[in-house]
């Protein structure tokens, strides 16, 4: 979607265990639920 | 992840409960909350640098809430125009500034009154004063068009209930070559509606 309103070089860098240790950690796991770190560039 | 709400989740009640939430966040950040606060949590979970997050008020790193961490993505630039979007009680926004320098300048948006009001008083306390936080939501930044270097969020674009009128803000207020340095939450597997219609989890 962030290459579709025209960004360019999209790219997660980055991913975090966030919800580890929260009452939402087991729903988070179910459904694969990370912090991601994601990288955009609008053209020049 | 779903980019765009159900036709009949109550869109309404989600920013009202969005707002609800995180005036609590910013008046008891010690409260229950099914999601991560503070410093350590930063620290330890997104590798924030805990020497940098001692020089910040307490009050400010206390309520942060942030999922993943914009400011790993490379430098910012001396001298550079920074937007949070959704900056909260100001952490990633304070942090922006210092690595901006006096020369640059941190805008935060944000649509809760009590966290707005928090990120300035923090921003006063820590001498910061290249920094302004302006009232706003995401869906209609209160930014001119090409107007920033930067763009970071953290945790807040899942929240909106149009992805793609989140992210046309973000295009519209850069500069050409400006970067969206963007830390969220990503969803795996597909969800079924019954989740996707849970306000508890589009606010968590």
């Amino acid at each position: 979607m962030l290459g579709q309103v025209g960004f360019r070089a999209v790219e997660v860098r980055e991913r975090f265990d966030t919800f580890r240790g929260t009452s939402k950690e087991r729903i988070a796991r179910k459904y694969g639920v990370v912090g991601v770190n994601v990288f955009a560039q609008k053209p020049q | 992840m779903a980019m765009s709400c159900p036709v009949d989740l109550d869109t309404r009640r989600l920013r009202d409960e969005i707002r609800s939430i995180y005036a609590r966040v910013a008046a008891e950040p010690s409260g229950e909350f099914h999601f991560h606060r503070g410093p350590d949590y930063a620290a330890e979970f997104l590798r924030y640098d805990r020497a940098a997050l001692a020089e910040l008020p307490d009050e400010s790193t206390a309520s942060f809430a942030g999922v993943a961490n914009p400011h790993r993505m490379g430098p910012f630039g001396e001298g550079a125009v920074v937007v949070d979007i959704g900056c909260g009680a100001g952490m990633d926004l304070m942090l922006a500034a210092k690595r901006v320098g006096p020369r640059g300048r941190a805008i935060g948006v944000d649509m809760t009154e009590a966290m707005a009001d928090k990120a300035r008083a923090s921003a006063r306390e820590a001498g910061l004063e290249n920094l302004e936080v302006r009232l706003g939501d995401a869906m209609s930044l209160p930014l001119d068009d090409a107007s920033a270097d930067v763009v970071i969020s953290n945790g807040v674009l899942n929240l909106t209930t149009d992805k793609s009128v989140a992210y046309g803000e973000v295009f519209r207020v850069l500069k050409a070559g400006g970067r969206f340095l963007y830390a969220d939450i990503v969803v795996a597997s597909e969800l079924s509606e019954g989740i996707r219609k849970d306000i508890d989890l589009w606010t968590g």
